[in-house]
Parts: C-alpha cells; structure tokens; sequence
C-alpha cells in the first residue's frame, strides 16, 4: 500500500507532537504477527519519520524526528545524500583525539596493536552513535561489511585503518567502479584475501575468486574456476611493502604471470598490472554486479527479501546502476526516494543486527557514551564484533541469523538504564521531565513512544504498569529503569 | 576466505577472557520425567569445520606417490620416512591412509573402535564457494531450490519424541547454525556457565518478570524469548557455576574445548539434548598452510584434543552418542606458491561413537594420480554426504523421514553405523 502525498503528511505531521500518537497502538500490534517462516509486514499506516529513521539512521533521535516532521522525509533524504553540507562539528570534536585518524601505514604500524583496533573501533561507533550525516555512515557501514576485513589477520590491524579512511569512507557514496578498484589496490584487502602472495608458479585463487562472488558479479554471476583461475593468474604480483614504505601498494613484475588471459570470455594480453585493472573495470559495470549491488543494497534498506518483496524496485536500482555506471548515489535514489520514502510505514520488517540494537538504544535514550571497551565488548557478544567478523562475505543481514541470540540484548538492555555500562550513561529525568504524573502508566507512556515510536497494546501496558506497581516501596528512579529494561528488551524493540 | 583467524578463539584471547572452566565430574539430573526427557535415539554432536578443512593432509593417503609429488612443501612424510623426526610423520592406521601427527590424541579412540574415516565424501555442487556450499551442506539440500530450513531442523521437526526440554538442539556460539534453522527449540548459547541475568538479583527478577510480559506471542522472535527463558530457569536449577571438579578435565583452553565441556556437562546433565552443534573455524589455508608443524596443524591439534576429551569424559555415555566432524569441501590437491592450498572438491568426515564401525577409513578412494583428480585438480568426491548423515539419522537417531530430511535425493546405506 502506498501513501498518497497528502496522507504522508499528514503522519510525519504527527511526529512531531507525540501525544498525538496515543493512537497509534496497531503500530506494536503488528509486530507480534511475525510468522516462523514469513517476514512480518505492517498492513496499516504509520508515522513515516519513526520508521524510516529506524531503517536509514543508528536509531531515531528526536532532533532528526522533528525536522522530518518539518522538511519532510523525502528533503531530509536528500539532504542525507549531500552529507558534505551537513554541519557534524559535535561529532568530529567526539573523535578528533584518536591519533589513528590522520596516520599513515609507517606511523599506525609503529602503535600498539590493541590500542590501535580499539581506536578504529571506538572512531566507527562514534560516528554511527553522534554523526549527522547518518546515511553517509549506514553506507560506509554497508561497504565495510560488502568489503569486509578482518583485523585479526595479518598486518589488517593497522592495514585496515587505512582502508577505511581511504577505500571505505572516501568512496562510501560515490562511484562503485573507483570503490572497488581502490579496494583491489588496497594492501588491507590484498593481504586479508592472500593476493599479496599470489605469484605465477602456482597462483593463489583467493582474493581473485571472492572479487567476483561477493564483491562485483555473485555466486550466480556467471563466472566459472577456470574464470577464477585465469583471473588469479592476472592479479599475479599484486602485493603489499614490507620494508620501505611499508604498507603501500606494489606490483612486484617479477611475480606476475606473463601471457595473454581469458577471462569471462574475453582475451586478456599481456600487460603487467593493467590486466586486472581492465578486468576489475569490467566487473564493476556488469550487469551481474549491477544485479548483484542493487539486492544488496535493497535487503539493507528494504526487505530482507528484496526479489520476493519489491522485485520491480531491485530491477529499476539495478538499471540506475547501469545507467550510471556504478554511480552509488543514482542508485541510493531510486531505493529511498522512490522506494523507502513513499511507504516508510508498511517496509517489511528488518530485524536489527547487533550494532543497530545497541547504537538505536544509545541513540533514542540520548546517551552520553564513549562508545569504547564496554560497547565493543557487548558486540561480540552480540555476536557481531566489529571489524572481526572472519570471513569475507562479512555479517549477515537476515533476521534468522540473529533471532536466536536474545540474551546478551537483555543483559545489555537491563545494564545500560541502571549505569552498569562502564562508559555510557543515560539521563532518564531528563526524559521523563514534565509528565502529567509519574505513575508507572505515564512513565511507561512516554517510554515506549521514545524507544518504539508507539504507545505499547494495552493489555501489554496494563500488564507491565501492574508488575511496576505491585513492587512496594520502589522510587519512581527505579520504576524507569525497569520499564526501559523491559521496553528495550522487548521483540518491538529487536525491529527496525 | 581467509585462514589463520579463529574468530572465537581471537574474542577469548583478547576480549573475554574467561580463564579455565572448571566442571564437576557429576551434575544432578533435572526433574523431567524419564519418559519425557530420554531422546529415542543417541545426542548427536555435529562440529563444523568453517573453511573447507583439508582432507589430504588429515587423513593423509600416504600410499599415493601422486600426494608427496603434488605437495613438495606442505606433505606429511611417510610413517617410515627416517629422513623425517618420528614425531612429524604420518600416523599409519591401514597400510595406505594414516593421520596427521597432531591427530595422534584420536588413536585410542581408533584402537577402540570408536572413530571411523568417510574419506573422498561431499557434496554435489561445484562452485567450490564457501558460502554457497555451506549453505547448501546444512540445508542437507542438492540446488537452490528445496526447504531453506536446515536438514537438523527437519530431522527435529520429523521425529517427536515429546522431548519438552528448552535444551533438545542447540548451538554452541553466538549465532545459530543454519543446519538448525526450522527447529522448535533451537538456541544459541555461547556459554551456559554465563547464561543468567547479571547483576542486582532484584532487579534480575523483575526483568524476568518485565520479560515475561512482554514475550507471550507466538511469532518467533517471542517464541525464541519463551525459549530464553526456560532456559534461564533450567540453567538455574543445574547451577553449572556451583560446582567444582577435582579431576582436571584435558579439554584444550579454546572456545572449541570449552564448548565440548558444556555439550558434556549437559549430556550428563541429562536435560533433554537431543542435537548439539558447534563450529570450528580458520580452515581457509590459502597462505602458509604448513605440514606437520604450523598453522593447520595447530588447528588439527585443537580439534584432536577436544575430541579426544570429549570422547574420554562422556566414556560411559559413548553407545548413546554420535559425533560427526564434516567441512563444506576439501583442497586442491597440488600446493599453491604460497605454501597453501586452493579450494578443492572432495573432502571428509570423521565420526564418533561406540555404535560406529569405527577403525576403519570407510571409502570408495578415486585416486589422485593424472586421470584420477576432478575438475582443476581436485580429488573426486565418491560418497555423498548425505549417505553418511542418513545412516546416522535413521540407525542411531532412529528417525526415518528420510526422504523430509534430504528433499530430492535418495541415499544409499554405506554401511558406517550399527
């Protein structure tokens, strides 16, 4: 169902004041109608600017409700798109003390390893939790698990700094061709997928393989061994410094396999590092990866379904990519402007993977956070460390791969309102100023539509307001920690 | 993918932490009824090795002049190559296949007739793509098509044995295997000793309280809330944290050792466990593999050890239980330049268990010499998987939906189990 331009309105209008959302209870209902086997969906209307900051943002900040509610959604879309006209002064001042932001591969190699990834660490979290350019970090995050990179091997613990600050986060929202050949080139990369040791005697397939099943074409790309083979052969002495300049890019000749290649079809002469750079020129306008790029992008952002759900809307932001040869921005706008932004309300459900469960958190309550050890730590056992996930297909981003883990998101959600975190702290009297009164009922009110953007069904608010009272001789203090433990450990809180 | 890195055993070395786990050689049974709690047929463990684990040098095929050609770097010499330390040679079990040296922990089992070799086993897809054929492997399904639940979830959801425990199947780590998607109830647990609310004990009660509020619907996300918290309460009552062994168990001190202790503790616990599952990664060898000694063999050592602890500590328990080690394919058979091998083809499985036909290397062998090898170089796979995993489900787990639990493919019995 899709909203006309007048009711859409008239929902983001409703934002703004949240009383006026008392209504809004079917909101909740609909998320216990999850089936095992079929994504939830929501048949009924609701306000646009909640849920589509849940789907496009860390978590809805009220700030960023009130100017949807002001511009509209699709200006502040637009607006996300440009994130260098975006003032983020409050958020560069949060991370301008971590050195490794501005070190070369000499300097970062020179740190203490430990320090040095939990400074990449904290520098990301920081910016998912306080950026306001937030599209702009979804995307670098979407590209950092497309591209994914583990610290844990080799020399990526200080390689991968510099691939995130000049592969990821340089071309984050422009042209997938410069991406992925930034990424080819990057010594992170070369040396996390094993290139920097493929040499003509026997080549090593690894990286020349995952470069087409997961980063350009897909596993149904069309592509075969010998295609992998022949395309390892190629990418033969591309390889990383180890001495002078260490961590630069090289191409070593004396490693690189002579003779003309075939690749997808096509003959490749004999042209030293130009080989695979006509290759990766390739891959990154095929139609295949058009394909392969816009589904990604559709399940981040839509449906962790896109070709059942909007098979229509993969097929026109893949032709967009075509179109444009890879321009990411071109391809952003068909998903959200055309897409996200005119049925914000009825998107099948997303269910949050572990960083979107603690940042929304942190975000929705306004928490005052270092986004350090603690964070990092409650991620893994989240199951989703980051920068550490093993494998190059990186994190998932299906419901059923995270689903089955409730635990660790309940002890966090019980710790972080009673200041158990060790760094992060929020301000519950701040939130609940002004209510009419602070019975359990009005505390529980003005959480839930914080945290869910929706009152919660009534018969869960009696509930739940019946349990707070039945404790005798509990300050109101108290009271708020328990319904916001229990409001963000609830199943609408795991959504998104 | 990308070798050397374990993710979990990275997190326990430089996150958590969490020092060695000390259980008790005896823990109380819950208060389930016999009838209910007993599975009809024996727990099976099923550890994945993530990365397509290298079958030729662990179950070397020391018989094969092809494998020391192929492999000038990286073999495993002979059992009577004197050039070689004793300690660095293939351990002979048959005259022709023989294992790795840091297998050696597996020999006793070998010797008991615990632990059998299916070698020259997979699967029929040929993308040699990690992630398409795991997925494939745990969907226990040939092509794209067919049930996206996985074949443990169907063998779980075929056979009802009235098992009401929150604990029938469940997965060791954070997040849930694929083989037991489909399966009510299937959990992960990362650590049961850690499986509680910390903190405050009132406000921990009135969480579980808040908690139960809100997780009384049956989608499946409320349902897995539901789940939660019954194990909470199971977890509870066993108090695994209480008690304290004398023994010290020879489990490694790795995320896999340790998993292998918690499955034991609740095999003995006897909480209903009707399937575990568990994983091993880093097995990705492009780059530096090693031989004898170095980073698989570090790997294989791991697995060794645990399984070996695992099989000495449940000793008792060994006619009711059934291991299965398998990994997504194996590895070309000639080295790479860079001391490594490329994805391959055919691959192995090991299995435990005093009701297999153990001591034995159970194979229809190919042969890697020229003419032999499958596709670029790959050894040929002549026993499908599933031949092997529907023995075990029909002979020792007792369940014959066979056909539910392998759409589309029909297996043939290759003799593996009682």
């Amino acid at each position: 169902m899709q909203l006309s331009r007048g009711e859409f309105l008239r929902l983001a209008g409703l934002v703004s004041a949240s009383a006026a959302l008392q209504g809004c209870a079917p909101l909740y209902a609909n998320f216990a109608a999850l089936k095992a086997d079929a994504p939830m969906r929501s048949n009924l209307p609701s306000p646009a600017g909640f849920p589509a900051l849940n789907r496009l943002t860390f978590g809805p900040r009220q700030s960023e409700l009130h100017t949807i509610s002001e511009l509209g959604l699709h200006a502040w879309i637009e607006q996300q798109l440009a994130p260098e006209q975006i003032n983020d002064t409050a958020a560069s001042l949060r991370i301008r003390h971590l050195d490794s932001l501005s070190q070369d591969a000499n300097a970062l190699e020179a740190r203490e390893k430990f320090e040095l990834i939990s400074e990449l660490k904290q520098a990301t979290l920081l910016r998912q939790v306080y950026s306001k350019r937030q599209l702009y970090e979804s995307m670098v995050e979407f590209w950092s698990d497309h591209f994914n990179i583990s610290v844990a091997k080799g020399d990526c613990w200080f390689l991968k700094v510099v691939d995130d600050r000049q592969v990821i986060r340089k071309h984050a929202l422009g042209s997938f061709r410069d991406l992925l050949m930034a990424s080819a080139h990057s010594p992170a990369m070369l040396t996390y997928l094993d290139n920097q040791v493929n040499h003509k005697d026997a080549p090593n397939e690894n990286y020349a393989r995952e470069v087409m099943e997961l980063h350009t074409l897909g596993v149904h790309g069309g592509y075969t061994q010998d295609d992998v083979m022949e395309l390892a052969r190629c990418l033969t002495g591309w390889s990383v410094k180890t001495h002078f300049w260490l961590g630069d890019f090289t191409f070593v000749p004396e490693m690189h396999a002579g003779g003309a290649k075939t690749v997808l079809g096509e003959v490749i002469p004999s042209a030293g590092i130009a080989e695979a750079e006509a290759v990766i020129d390739r891959l990154a306008v095929h139609p295949a990866t058009a394909q392969h790029i816009a589904t990604k992008l559709m399940r981040r952002f839509i449906s962790d379904d896109p070709l059942g759900d909007a098979p229509t809307l993969v097929s026109r932001a893949a032709s967009a990519f075509l179109q444009t040869k890879g321009d990411i921005l071109s391809v952003l706008r068909v998903i959200l402007l055309d897409g996200l932004a005119t049925q914000a309300g009825q998107l099948p459900q997303k269910f949050k993977r572990p960083v979107n469960f603690v940042a929304s958190a942190l975000r929705s309550l306004e928490a005052e956070t270092d986004a350090n050890h603690a964070i990092a730590a409650t991620l893994s056992q989240l199951g989703q460390p980051t920068f550490e996930w093993p494998t190059p297909d990186g994190p998932p981003d299906h419901a059923a791969a995270w689903s089955s883990n409730l635990l660790p998101r309940w002890q966090f959600a019980l710790a972080l309102p009673r200041a158990e975190i060790p760094g992060s702290r929020i301000d519950l009297d701040h939130i609940l100023s002004a209510l009419p009164t602070n019975s359990p009922a009005d505390m529980i009110d003005r959480l839930s539509h914080r945290l869910l953007g929706a009152a919660l069904p009534a018969e869960t608010r009696r509930e739940l307001a019946a349990l707070i009272t039945a404790q005798p001789a509990v300050e109101p203090h108290e009271q708020a920690a328990v319904i916001t433990a229990g409001i963000l450990a609830s199943p609408a809180f795991q959504w998104r | 993918m990308s070798p050397i890195i374990n993710r979990k055993d990275f997190l326990q070395s430089t996150v958590l932490n969490p020092g060695r786990i000390i259980w008790p050689e005896w823990m109380p049974r819950l208060a389930f009824s016999p009838a209910q709690v007993e599975p009809r047929g024996d727990t099976l463990v099923v550890v994945f090795l993530r990365g397509a684990a290298d079958a030729l040098n662990m179950v070397v095929p020391h018989g094969e002049s092809a494998y020391y050609a192929a492999r000038p770097t990286i073999h495993i010499p002979r059992p009577d190559d004197r050039r070689s330390a004793a300690g660095e040679r293939v351990i002979d079990l048959d005259g022709f296949f023989g294992l790795h040296p840091t297998l050696k922990p597996l020999l006793p089992s070998w010797q008991e007739g615990h632990l059998a070799v299916v070698h020259a086993c997979g699967a029929p897809d040929e993308s040699r793509s990690h992630f398409k054929a795991m997925e494939l492997m745990e969907r226990g399904v040939s092509d794209e098509g067919g049930p996206a639940s996985g074949w443990i979830g169907r063998h779980l959801a075929t056979y009802n044995t009235g098992n009401p425990s929150p604990l029938r199947a469940i997965g060791l780590g954070e997040m849930l295997p694929r083989s037991l998607y489909g399966a009510v109830p299937a959990s992960a647990l990362r650590s049961i000793i850690d499986f509680h609310l910390s903190g405050d004990t009132k406000a921990a009660g009135q969480m579980q309280a808040a908690l139960r509020v809100f997780y009384q619907g049956t989608d499946a996300v409320s349902r897995v809330g539901q789940e939660t918290l019954a194990i909470l309460n199971t977890i509870e009552a066993l108090n695994p944290a209480g008690y304290r062994s004398k023994s010290e168990p020879s489990y490694p001190a790795s995320e896999f050792g340790s998993g292998l202790q918690q499955i034991a503790m609740l095999v003995k616990a006897e909480v209903g466990l009707e399937v575990a599952a568990i994983d091993v990664g880093g097995w990705d060898t492009h780059f530096a593999q090693g031989s004898s000694q170095g980073l698989m063999a570090g790997l294989m050592s791991n697995l060794a050890q645990g399984l070996a602890a695992f099989h000495a500590d449940l000793h008792a328990h060994q006619d009711r239980l059934t291991v299965v080690v398998m990994s997504e394919f194996g590895r070309r058979v000639n080295e790479n330049a860079s001391l490594g091998t490329d994805h391959g083809y055919g691959s192995l499985m090991l299995l435990m268990g005093a009701n297999i036909l153990g001591g034995q290397v159970h194979t229809d062998w190919p042969g890697i010499q020229a003419g032999q090898l499958f596709g670029p170089g790959d050894l040929a796979v002549t026993t499908d998987y599933r031949d092997v995993l529907a023995e075990i489900i029909s002979k020792r787990l007792g369940n014959q939906a066979l056909g539910e639990i392998f759409p589309g493919y029909t297996p043939a019995l290759r003799g593996i189990a009682r």
